[in-house]
């Protein structure tokens, strides 16, 4: 019975994970120089998921329920503004040259998956408020 | 044993049952609503009908014998009663509905009305079972 609870969490820590990514993505969405001060375009972050739960407690909660195998980078490639007075424009010579890489996020996609990651969440909620029920249902026949 | 004749009397292990697979189908249940944006997922279910129909053979053939004593389940393919009372299941996955472009086939709206008429299910089986614990308790307590 409390199965059921485990494989829930499991959702709604795997939702909570993909919503992180979202956020990290839209706060990064201008983000052209990387943590050491180069330019070097944050790439948009994805959340893989995975059916079973090595992580979980009991076994049916490892056989059955969700994780989070990684997160992978948008290999996608990085949007293009052209701004030839910037510091960070491409140098000449280069193909793109007067041209700023921005990473590769777009809000409206960001937006769709943050929805799509709150109403799973959501669903997963509902799942456990039935399996809380249910427990308490069961506990009162012998109470 | 005296409480195995209490326990096997009447409705309560028909009844005892049911919550039983009730339990069960809801870890299927919260793992097709946890794997709802899994890529590739399919969804698993056991068929409750083919549950409901072993369990009325069963109850028909107990009512043929005496009327009382446990309730002996025939196994299925998705659904198996060990000796220890312990309940297996062997959910098939259901390749029904619409293929997503993640090669997900997650239908929500079904799965929570799944998931209602499971915990339905399970709040009457476990009401009728209590009242029939508080007939138990009440014939105990007044012979004492």
């Amino acid at each position: 019975m409390y199965g059921s609870l485990d494989i829930s969490v499991s959702g709604m820590i795997a939702q909570r994970t993909r919503l992180d990514t979202v956020a990290a993505n839209l706060a990064n969405s201008d983000a052209i120089l990387d943590a050491d001060g180069n330019p070097n375009p944050f790439r948009r972050k994805i959340a893989i998921l995975e059916a079973g739960n090595p992580s979980a407690r009991s076994s049916t909660g490892r056989e059955l329920g969700v994780h989070v195998a990684g997160i992978a980078e948008d290999q996608g490639e990085f949007i293009k503004k052209w701004e030839p007075d910037s510091p960070y424009a491409r140098p000449e010579g280069d193909p793109d040259a007067g041209y700023v890489y921005y990473p590769n996020v777009s809000s409206m996609m960001e937006n769709v998956d943050a929805v799509d990651a709150i109403r799973a969440y959501e669903a997963n909620v509902m799942a456990a408020e039935s399996a809380k029920a249910m427990v308490a249902q069961a506990l009162r026949l012998i109470a | 044993m005296i409480l195995d004749q209490l326990f096997d009397a009447g409705a309560m292990p028909t009844l005892g049952r049911m919550m039983q697979f009730a339990a069960r189908r809801q870890e299927l249940i919260a793992n097709n609503i946890a794997n709802l944006s899994t890529p590739g997922f399919i969804q698993k279910d056991v068929s409750v009908t083919d549950f409901q129909h072993t369990l009325g053979k069963a109850v028909a053939r107990r009512r043929e014998r005496s009327g009382s004593g446990p309730l002996e389940l025939e196994s299925t393919r998705e659904v198996r009663f060990a000796p220890n009372g312990s309940l297996q299941l062997t959910p098939r996955t259901n390749r029904a509905g619409i293929l997503f472009h993640d090669r997900n086939n997650r239908d929500l709206e079904r799965l929570m009305q799944d998931m209602v008429e499971n915990m339905t299910v399970f709040r009457v089986a476990g009401d009728l079972l209590r009242s029939q614990m508080s007939t138990l308790s009440a014939a105990i307590s007044e012979n004492v």
